[in-house]
């Protein structure tokens, strides 16, 4: 059996190990156009220099030559279904019995002014973009971030380590506006404005201004303010990497469309990870991976966990994690604790959990993700919501392992 | 693989076991008699919850079969050993992101308190394999068995 894997990331590598667990013999092929394998969420550690190449990579001592998967690194420029091979830039034809894509999504540049041709505007998704912002930011003193989200936050903080000047431009009121309520997104823009940063909330980009040498030095918003800057970090959200498939039979909309078992409309030909665009995070990219490379393997299995309404930062020593629905919704009733360091905040729907933000303290925090994601009755259970802990649910198996015991309800996970 | 096997009928809630974790994965030098138990540096990668009938709810990692916490890591800190089944965690590739403790079901990880880390069962890698919390346990609640990986 020779299966072929597009991409290097969560989903991809997840996927290598777990063929190899099946099919000792099988080839493995993973051809990605990155140079070295790096986990994108810790980009940022690598322009504030907390961690050098080695350092972003996730996968195992020698995982290669241990899991003897053949590393190609190239661009797919076209998928033949017909002829069961992929074609690479370098003209070369890569022959697959079953096939993987997991080439992950791109930055979204939005098409205003020179954002799409300027050389001082990147994108947050690749070590390529980490180097070319590390390399510009030793020169440049004003950073504008533009997206207020995960990945913008991140740039902005890894900047404010490297002692810039850093400016963040979000569309919405608040920065953070699917991971937080008013409340702790406050806690954490007030740190940042206390290390210097400057917000420029509710307001749009619409034009952008260039200088000589073909690099953007100013932009005007909606309002007719000017921001100068040397550097632009685009985080305005990602797009699927499905260009390569234009003259394929793949289905695509935003992202490729897979079955339950993640094959594609094409038989032996499968999709996992962001560009199935399902979810945009790491465990659900590996789950995708492993479950469609079973699948491969011949081990029917469907991909269930599919709940990603789900997040973690770490800034500035304050840790928040957001599960389900913040916004609230009329008949959800909310449920807050705080003391100076700790904000606790839960929404609840006919008896069940909806929401969950905790902010300072997010110890053993898993048990609400079970509750949320498998809509866990818990109107029996009468103390303080914020004592709810596994230990209400306990149930051993006879190899020791825990399982969830909950009367009249069965989980899917 | 080995796990802790958990007889939760039998547990008083004594937490013997707990500090025991503590003990074992200090950083000074001692015995469990100087061990300060109000350092935020020391902390218990275990722990047994008092239910509402009176009765005790021990909580421990189970280095599952199939770890959520291992599914999650972005920068391979956790892994599941291929060799002894335990759920491993070298804290120099931890880069403190703490998508784990938001993934394991049963909620035995936690961020320590300085937020470099997390605080998780190791099985007392360091005094060969042979848990404290078990050793230290007078009711037998906890033992360790071979069970199926």
């Amino acid at each position: 059996m020779r299966h072929v894997i597009i991409g290097s990331s969560a989903a991809g590598i997840a996927a290598a190990a777990e063929i190899r667990k099946h099919q000792k013999d099988a080839v493995i092929v993973m051809i990605s156009k990155d140079e070295h394998v790096h986990s994108r969420c810790m980009l940022h550690k690598y322009i504030s220099h907390e961690r050098d190449v080695k350092g972003l990579d996730f996968t195992e001592e020698n995982f290669f030559e241990n899991q003897k998967v053949d590393y190609i690194q190239n661009e797919v420029i076209s998928v033949l279904e017909d002829e069961k091979c992929v074609l690479l830039r370098s003209g070369e034809q890569i022959p697959y019995d079953k096939l993987l894509i997991a080439s992950g999504a791109g930055s979204f540049i939005p098409p205003i002014g020179d954002l799409r041709t300027a050389d001082n505007v990147f994108g947050m998704r690749n070590l390529s973009d980490a180097q070319a912002i590390d390399k510009m930011a030793d020169s440049a003193q004003n950073v504008l971030v533009i997206g207020a989200g995960l990945a913008g936050m991140d740039a902005a903080y890894a900047m404010l380590e490297r002692g810039k000047k850093v400016t963040v431009l979000e569309m919405s009121h608040r920065i953070l506006p699917v991971q937080l309520d008013a409340h702790s997104a406050e806690v954490y823009q007030r740190k940042f404005e206390s290390k210097g940063t400057i917000f420029y909330l509710g307001r749009r980009l619409e034009k952008t201004i260039s200088g000589t040498g073909g690099q953007i030095c100013r932009v005007v918003l909606d309002t007719g303010e000017n921001i100068d800057c040397d550097v632009i970090i685009v985080a305005a959200g990602v797009r699927p990497t499905i260009d390569f498939l234009d003259k394929s039979k793949v289905e695509a909309g935003r992202g490729i469309l897979v079955d339950a078992c993640l094959q594609t409309n094409i038989r032996d030909i499968y999709a996992a990870g962001d560009v199935t665009g399902l979810s945009g995070i790491w465990p659900n990219a590996v789950k995708q991976g492993t479950v469609a490379a079973r699948n491969m393997c011949g081990i029917a299995e469907k991909y269930t966990d599919t709940f990603n309404e789900k997040n973690m930062m770490n800034f500035f020593g304050i840790v928040t994690l957001y599960l389900g629905q913040i916004c609230t919704r009329k008949d959800e009733v909310v449920l807050t604790e705080e003391d100076r360091n700790v904000y606790r905040r839960v929404s609840i729907r006919e008896g069940k959990v909806t929401g969950v933000l905790l902010q300072g303290d997010i110890s053993n925090a898993g048990v609400w993700q079970y509750l949320i994601k498998n809509e866990i009755d818990i109107s029996h259970i009468k103390k303080n919501i914020f004592q709810i802990s596994y230990a209400d649910f306990f149930s051993v198996k006879a190899d020791g392992e825990y399982r969830w015991k909950c009367e009249g309800q069965n989980f899917k996970f | 693989m080995r796990r802790i096997i958990i007889d939760y009928k039998k547990c008083d809630g004594c937490i013997n076991c707990t500090i025991a974790c503590m003990q074992a994965h200090r950083e000074d030098e001692g015995t469990i008699y100087d061990l300060d138990l109000t350092d935020p540096a020391n902390e218990s990668r275990n722990k047994s919850v008092r239910a509402e009938d009176g009765t005790y709810r021990p909580l421990f990692c189970r280095h599952c079969k199939e770890p959520e916490c291992v599914m999650t890591c972005m920068s391979g800190a956790l892994r599941k050993d291929a060799e002894n089944g335990l759920v491993t965690y070298d804290e120099t590739r931890c880069a403190a992101c703490f998508m784990c403790v938001m993934h394991c079901p049963y909620g035995t990880i936690k961020p320590a308190n300085s937020l470099q880390k997390i605080i998780k069962c190791d099985f007392c890698a360091a005094d060969g394999y042979e848990p404290n919390c078990v050793k230290a346990c007078p009711k037998k609640a906890i033992h360790v068995e071979e069970v199926e990986a």
